[in-house]
């Protein structure tokens, strides 16, 4: 079980004309808990399965504990997959699943039953060894699976949306497993996910990818609290993004003057010296909501448009007099919110929490979060930037 | 609105935007297909009734196909010169015809399914090419087939012999289309995964597929197997140009030969009539067999037992 250092340089793939995976260059520590995130089509499936095996790289490697195996058949590399389908085999029980990969390790007969069970009982499926797979619910069959590989002892395990068939709670239970199980084998666990709130819960450090490449890379709490662009901050949970142009002044001091349409706001977070069309965003967890008599600095006048209820929080959305939309998370702590369908407000956006980012260029309405369904959030068409 | 009062919910007429144009109300959309249903009862006694009237004279007490004289089984066993059982070519076209089947099975099959997999597995522009080749017995006529086949063994390749090689060889070629599209259908339905387990695991190319591939194949495999037993023991056109003596006939050719004379009588509709069980219960075996091999997969199975039985 020893190693489990990938290293990839400037790995690329392409098929025909259409290159998925662009340059991608990143280290990953033997042990960590690493995830690739992005949407559909970004390259994170692509990179795995090059790291697997199944797809050999256009150009580039893959150092695998420092030995290139970009062009090594699968079955030769100590790297196993759990797939979203899970691919186990129909026609052998559950544990002859588990001991399949064993006869190719020369481990002897004796050793690969107390192997199997092992396997088993660290996936909680003891009982269930003389099943078959499709006697199994889904959650259990992704953890023969999982059995299937961690039997082996690879240096790294490489799942592939391995929770994308499961439903919400059983996903968010796993979740939770995966991760302390990843940290009492010590493997070095490659994670390939659509889903931020799973990248965002397990992963030691995580890159988010955009058409091909790497948008950013850090832990969870760096790429959510600090995005470098508006991309990632708008993948990465619900972001208000508005379009704004930097004005001279306050350069320097920590703190940035934006234009965003008729108001100009102070923002202390992200990139501070950038000039011309930026991105300002903000979390709505961050934004208060203040009833309209309030003043201050970076408080927005707007009108509820909407509140729905989510349970621990409410959103509401908000229309800004320039006709852009703003979104606020309250959290509910007993009292209703004391605002309805119509209610002129003040927006306060706290300047240490509106952050600047360069702007991408990429729409940001196509990479949605289904979360919010047809909520106002396409604020890069109806907000005039001002020149 | 047209009144509803005093109708039964089912039967209540249409608003009116659900009148044809004539203004006729359409009625009860739910009402049973009567139309439909005769045609096919239709249909189905159409095709039916000549061959039941044809398995029912092979039990005729008499020696006439058209008149019934009672029920009896000796033209199966009893009849001490032209039953079945005792007249020698009679049931030596019984035996060829299972030979023929059971031999161009155990052929075929194996070539076909290595053919499938090639086809599928390993994409080349000759792999595409011979794409054609899985569709060759639906689209060359069988008579052309023979007759060339005929020419091929009596003047090129004389070391096939007219009689059972010869007519092993072109049953093997003109069925070669079931097991290689029935298997390579299932191959595409399967997807590469499961071979990428195998691999991911540590099994080589060879491995996965004989550890993997394979046992997912088993039920197309098995389902191809019947429908090529099946199809060789009706086959008729091939093995008329190929057989040679009266000893390599088998049924179909022995039937056509004796129908306008010879050996005529019911003996040849209780020929017939073990022909026609044959394939039936080959495809019978075929269709439970396939049902039970392919159990463990919740979907597909049911689409695919009847693509594989019915021939796509």
């Amino acid at each position: 079980m020893s190693g489990g250092h990938v290293k990839l340089e400037s790995l690329t793939k392409q098929f025909g004309d259409v290159t998925a995976v662009d340059e991608i260059s990143v280290e990953i520590q033997a042990g960590e808990f690493f995830s690739l995130l992005g949407p559909s089509g970004c390259g994170k499936t692509s990179t795995l399965r090059m790291i697997a095996g199944f797809e050999p790289p256009t150009s580039g490697k893959i150092l695998l504990d420092g030995t290139d195996v970009g062009r090594w058949a699968p079955n030769r590399r100590n790297v196993n997959t759990v797939f979203q389908s899970y691919a186990l085999f129909p026609f052998l029980t559950v544990a002859e699943n588990v001991a399949f990969g064993l006869k190719y390790k020369s481990v002897p007969k004796s050793e690969r039953d107390s192997r199997v069970a092992e396997a088993l009982e660290m996936v909680q499926l003891s009982a269930m060894g003389k099943r078959r797979p499709n006697q199994l619910s889904g959650g259990q069959q992704q953890r023969v699976a999982l059995a299937r590989s961690l039997v082996l002892r690879p240096s790294v395990l490489l799942l592939d949306e391995p929770l994308g068939a499961l439903d919400a709670k059983l996903r968010r239970t796993l979740q939770v497993e995966l991760g302390a199980l990843q940290k009492q084998v010590g493997i070095t666990f490659l994670y390939v996910t659509h889903d931020q709130e799973e990248a965002l819960t397990m992963s030691d450090r995580l890159a988010v990818m955009n058409h091909g490449r790497i948008a950013q890379l850090g832990t969870p709490e760096e790429v959510y609290n600090e995005p470098a662009d508006a991309y990632v901050a708008d993948f990465l949970g619900v972001s208000n993004l508005m379009d704004a142009r930097v004005e001279p002044g306050g350069n320097g001091q920590g703190r940035c003057r934006v234009r965003v349409g008729d108001f100009t706001l102070e923002a202390q977070a992200g990139q501070l010296d950038a000039k011309g069309d930026v991105k300002v965003a903000i979390r709505p967890e961050r934004i208060h909501v203040h009833p309209y008599e309030t003043g201050g600095v970076n408080c927005l006048p707007g009108m509820v448009e909407r509140l729905v209820f989510l349970g621990s929080t409410t959103h509401i959305y908000v229309r800004l007099a320039n006709g852009s939309a703003l979104q606020a998370l309250v959290r509910n702590e007993g009292s209703a919110v004391p605002y309805s369908q119509g209610t002129p407000v003040k927006m306060d956006l706290p300047a240490d929490a509106l952050r600047v980012l360069p702007d991408p260029g990429v729409s940001v309405s196509e990479i949605h979060d289904e979360t919010l369904g047809d909520a106002p959030l396409d604020l890069t068409s109806s907000v005039p930037t001002s020149s | 609105m047209a009144s509803t009062v005093g109708e039964p919910v089912s039967t209540s007429p249409p608003s009116p935007a659900e009148r044809t144009d004539r203004g006729r109300p359409r009625g009860n959309p739910w009402r049973r297909p009567w139309a439909m249903e005769g045609f096919t009862w239709l249909y189905i006694v159409w095709s039916i009734v000549p061959i039941a009237i044809a398995v029912l004279f092979s039990f005729n007490k008499g020696a006439s196909q058209a008149t019934w004289q009672g029920f009896s089984t000796k033209w199966y066993v009893g009849n001490q010169v032209t039953s079945v059982l005792h007249n020698p070519s009679l049931h030596q076209a019984v035996i060829q015809t299972v030979v023929l089947a059971v031999l161009t099975t155990l052929i075929c099959v194996p070539i076909g399914v290595g053919f499938a997999i090639g086809i599928d597995r390993w994409r080349t522009r000759t792999a595409n090419g011979l794409n054609i080749v899985m569709i060759f017995s639906f689209v060359i006529p069988e008579l052309l087939l023979a007759v060339a086949l005929f020419l091929l063994v009596t003047q090129a390749l004389t070391f096939i012999r007219l009689g059972t090689p010869a007519e092993v060889a072109g049953l093997v070629v003109w069925n070669i289309s079931w097991p290689a599209i029935i298997v390579r259908a299932r191959l595409v339905s399967i997807g590469r995964s499961y071979e990428e387990a195998a691999a991911d695991l540590g099994a080589s190319r060879l491995g996965a597929i004989r550890r993997v591939l394979l046992p997912l194949l088993m039920p197309a495999i098995f389902a191809s197997a019947v429908l090529v037993f099946a199809s060789t023991v009706d086959d008729f056109v091939i093995v008329e140009q190929l057989s040679s003596t009266a000893n390599t006939q088998p049924m179909s050719v022995l039937i056509y030969s004796n129908v306008h004379g010879g050996l005529s009588g019911p003996a040849l509709n209780a020929l017939a009539t073990i022909m026609l069980v044959l394939s039936l219960v080959a495809a019978l075996i075929g269709y439970v067999g396939y049902r039970w091999m392919s159990r463990g997969e919740r979907t597909k199975g049911d689409a695919d037992a009847l693509t594989g039985i019915a021939g796509i």
